[in-house]
C-alpha cells in the first residue's frame, strides 16, 4: 500500500515534470518563427474556423435556454430586465467561454491528439527529427499559437450569438420589450466581461492545444495507444478547462470584487 | 489551398474582433465622436455607484458616470458623460443614490433648490460646494442597507417594549383589566340608557323645534306677503299718495298751531282783561260788602229784604186776584 502511494506520488510528479518539460520546450521552439508561421493559418482554419458552427450552434441554443431559464427564476419581485443583465453576464463570463472550450476540448484536442499521435506510432515524427525539424516548432507551436488566437475569436462571436438569440426568445417567448432587455443588458455591462471571457477563452485554446499535442506526441502502442492519447486529451483538457476556469475566477474576479 | 486557409482565418479574425468589439461600444454607448458633454462632481463617498451607471437628469437618463477616481483631500471625483443638447440647472448638484432594491445606483443631477431637506445631505454639499474649484457638490443618499439597518434598529425597539408590555401585563394586571371590562360593560348599559331617554327627550324637543319650525315657517310667509304688499304699493304709487297725504296734515297740523298760538295770545290778552275785570269786580264786591253804593244797601240792609219779601207776596196775591177777577182789572170793549 505505501508502494502504492509512493507510485502514485512519483507518477504524479512525473507527469508534472513532463508536462513542465513539454511546455517549457513549446516556449523554446516559439522562437523559430520561420518554421511555424507559415504552418499557423492552416491549424487556425481547421482549429478555428471549422469549429465555427459547432460553437455557434452551441452559443444559439444556450441562448434561449438561458433566457427561459433566467425568466423562470427571477419571476416575482425582481424585474424581468434582469433577463438581460443574467443572460449578458452568464454568456459573456461563463458559458459561451466554457462550453464553446469544453466543445473544441473534445472537438480540438482528440483531433490533435489523434493526429500527432498517428505521426508518432507511424513514426512521422521520429522521420521529422531525424530531418532536423524540430518537432515542437513544426507541431506544437503553430497549433498551441492558432488554438490560443482563434479560441478567443471564436468564443467572441459565439457571445454575440448567444446574447443575441437570448435577446430575440426573450422579446418573442417571454413578456419582455426589447427595450427592456436592453436595458438589463446595458444595466451592469463593462467591458471587463468581455475581456474576462476572451482572456479566459485564450488560455482555454492553449490548454486545450497544448495536452492535445502532449497526449498526441507521446502516444506509444499503435491505434490502440493513438486512441488513449485522444482520450486523455479530451479529459485532461475538459479538466484543464474547468480548473482554469476556477483559476480565472479566483485571480480576477476574486481581485475586482474586494 | 494555403492561401484560402490564410482568406478564411483573416476574414475570421478580422469579423470575430470588430463584431465584439462593435457590440462591446453599442452596450457600452461609447461615444466615439467625443460629442458628449463632460462633468464632474465630487463627494465624500460614492457608494456603490459603478462607471457606466446611470446619469439621471429631471427623472430621465441623460448620460452615464465614466470615471470615478479618487481626489486629493479626502475627494472622489465623478466624471460624467452627458449626452449633447442637455439643459442642466443654473446651480446643479449631483446626487448618488440607489435606483432599485437591487443593487443598482445612479447620477441624479438636480438643482441647490430640489434638494430634500436632509440634514446629512446638506451638509455634504456645504462641504462640497466649500472645497471650490469647478466640480459640482455631490452628496450621497442613504442606501436601502442604510435604512434597513435603522428599521432594523426600530423594530428592535419594537420588540424591547413589547418585552417589558409583556413583563407588566401580569396575571393581577389580566385581573383588574377583566374588572375594568365588566365595569365599562355596566358603565355602557347605563351610558345606552341614558342615551335612549336623552333620545326621547330629544324627540320631544325636536316636535316642539318642528312645531316652531313651521311657526316661524308661516310668521316667514306672513312678512313675505307684508312685503309683497310694500312692494306692490310701492309699486302702484300708495306710499308716495300716503306720504302726500301725510304733508298734507303736516301743513294743516302747522297752521292749526299757528292759530293755537294766535287764540294764546289772544288768551293772555283775554287774561288781562279778565284779571282787570275781577279786580274791578272785587272792587265793586268789596264796595259791595262794605254796603256802598246801592247794591251795597241792598246786599247790606234787610230792611230791603224784607220789603221785597213782602212786595213779591203781594205781587203773588194781586196776581191771584187778577186770575180770579180780571174783570176787575182790565175792561175791554170793542164798541
Amino acid at each position: 500500500m505505501i508502494s502504492a502511494i509512493g507510485r502514485s506520488v512519483r507518477e504524479g510528479v512525473e507527469g508534472v515534470g513532463r508536462a513542465g518539460h513539454f511546455v517549457a520546450e513549446s516556449a523554446g521552439a516559439t522562437r523559430d518563427f520561420g518554421t511555424w508561421l507559415p504552418l499557423a493559418t492552416a491549424h487556425a482554419r481547421t482549429l478555428g474556423v471549422d469549429s465555427l458552427p459547432i460553437a455557434l450552434f452551441i452559443a444559439l441554443f444556450t441562448g434561449i435556454v438561458l433566457a427561459l431559464l433566467a425568466s423562470y427564476s427571477i419571476t416575482g419581485a425582481v424585474p424581468l430586465y434582469f433577463v438581460g443583465t443574467l443572460v449578458e453576464k452568464t454568456i459573456t463570463m461563463e458559458l459561451a467561454p466554457v462550453l464553446t472550450g469544453l466543445a473544441l476540448a473534445g472537438r480540438v484536442g482528440a483531433n490533435i491528439a489523434a493526429e500527432l499521435g498517428t505521426m508518432r506510432v507511424t513514426e512521422q515524427i521520429d522521420a521529422l527529427e531525424t530531418l532536423a525539424y524540430d518537432p515542437y516548432s513544426y507541431l506544437v507551436v503553430p497549433r498551441v499559437v492558432a488554438g490560443t488566437i482563434m479560441f478567443p475569436v471564436i468564443v467572441g462571436i459565439a457571445m454575440i450569438v448567444g446574447v443575441a438569440a437570448g435577446w430575440i426568445s426573450s422579446v418573442l417567448l417571454l413578456d419582455l420589450s426589447s427595450a427592456d432587455f436592453v436595458k438589463g443588458l446595458r444595466l451592469f455591462f463593462t467591458d471587463f466581461d468581455v475581456r474576462y471571457g476572451l482572456v479566459k477563452s485564450a488560455s482555454f485554446g492553449a490548454a486545450v492545444t497544448l495536452i492535445g499535442c502532449m497526449h498526441g506526441i507521446r502516444a506509444s502502442g499503435g491505434a490502440q495507444g493513438v486512441g488513449q492519447a485522444a482520450t486523455r486529451a479530451v479529459v485532461y483538457s475538459a479538466t484543464m478547462i474547468l480548473v482554469l476556469d476556477a483559476f480565472w475566477a479566483v485571480v480576477w474576479l476574486l481581485g475586482k470584487s474586494r | 489551398m494555403k492561401r484560402s486557409n490564410d482568406f478564411l482565418v483573416g476574414l475570421t479574425v478580422l469579423v470575430g474582433v470588430a463584431a465584439i468589439l462593435a457590440a462591446t461600444l453599442w452596450v457600452k454607448q461609447s461615444d466615439l465622436r467625443n460629442r458628449k458633454e463632460r462633468a464632474t462632481a465630487r463627494f465624500r463617498d460614492v457608494g456603490s455607484v459603478r462607471v457606466g451607471a446611470a446619469v439621471v437628469l429631471r427623472g430621465v437618463r441623460a448620460g452615464r458616470v465614466e470615471r470615478i477616481e479618487l481626489a486629493p483631500d479626502g475627494w472622489v471625483e465623478l466624471s460624467m458623460a452627458l449626452d449633447p443638447g442637455v439643459t442642466l440647472p443654473r446651480d446643479p448638484v449631483v446626487l448618488l443614490n440607489e435606483s432599485s432594491l437591487f443593487g443598482e445606483w445612479q447620477a441624479t443631477v438636480t438643482e441647490e433648490a430640489a434638494v430634500p431637506r436632509d440634514e446629512v445631505v446638506e451638509r455634504q454639499l456645504a462641504e462640497a460646494r466649500k472645497a471650490g474649484g469647478e466640480a459640482w457638490p455631490g452628496a450621497t443618499l442613504p442606501d436601502i442597507a442604510q435604512l434597513t439597518a435603522v428599521a432594523g434598529r426600530i423594530a428592535g425597539d419594537v420588540a424591547s417594549v413589547a418585552g417589558r408590555f409583556e413583563v407588566a401585563f401580569d396575571d393581577q394586571a389580566a385581573r383588574e383589566l377583566r374588572s375594568s371590562i365588566r365595569n365599562f360593560a355596566s358603565l355602557s348599559a347605563t351610558l345606552s340608557q341614558t342615551v335612549k331617554n336623552q333620545s326621547a327627550n330629544l324627540d320631544a324637543l325636536s316636535a316642539d323645534l318642528r312645531v316652531g319650525m313651521n311657526r316661524l315657517a308661516n310668521s316667514a310667509e306672513t312678512v313675505q306677503r307684508v312685503a309683497q304688499r310694500i312692494d306692490s304699493s310701492t309699486a302702484t304709487g300708495e306710499v308716495r299718495k300716503i306720504v302726500a297725504d301725510v304733508a298734507t296734515a303736516a301743513a294743516q297740523l302747522k297752521e292749526t298751531s299757528e292759530e293755537v298760538r294766535a287764540m294764546s295770545r289772544q288768551l293772555t290778552r283775554s287774561q288781562g282783561r279778565l284779571e282787570s275785570v275781577l279786580t274791578t269786580a272785587d272792587s265793586v264786591m268789596l264796595k259791595i260788602n262794605s254796603g256802598q253804593g246801592s247794591i251795597g244797601l241792598l246786599v247790606n240792609d234787610p230792611t230791603l229784604y224784607r220789603n221785597s219779601d213782602s212786595l213779591v207776596v203781594e205781587l203773588r196775591a194781586l196776581i191771584a186776584d187778577f186770575k180770579a177777577h180780571p174783570k176787575k182789572y182790565v175792561n175791554l170793549r170793542v164798541f
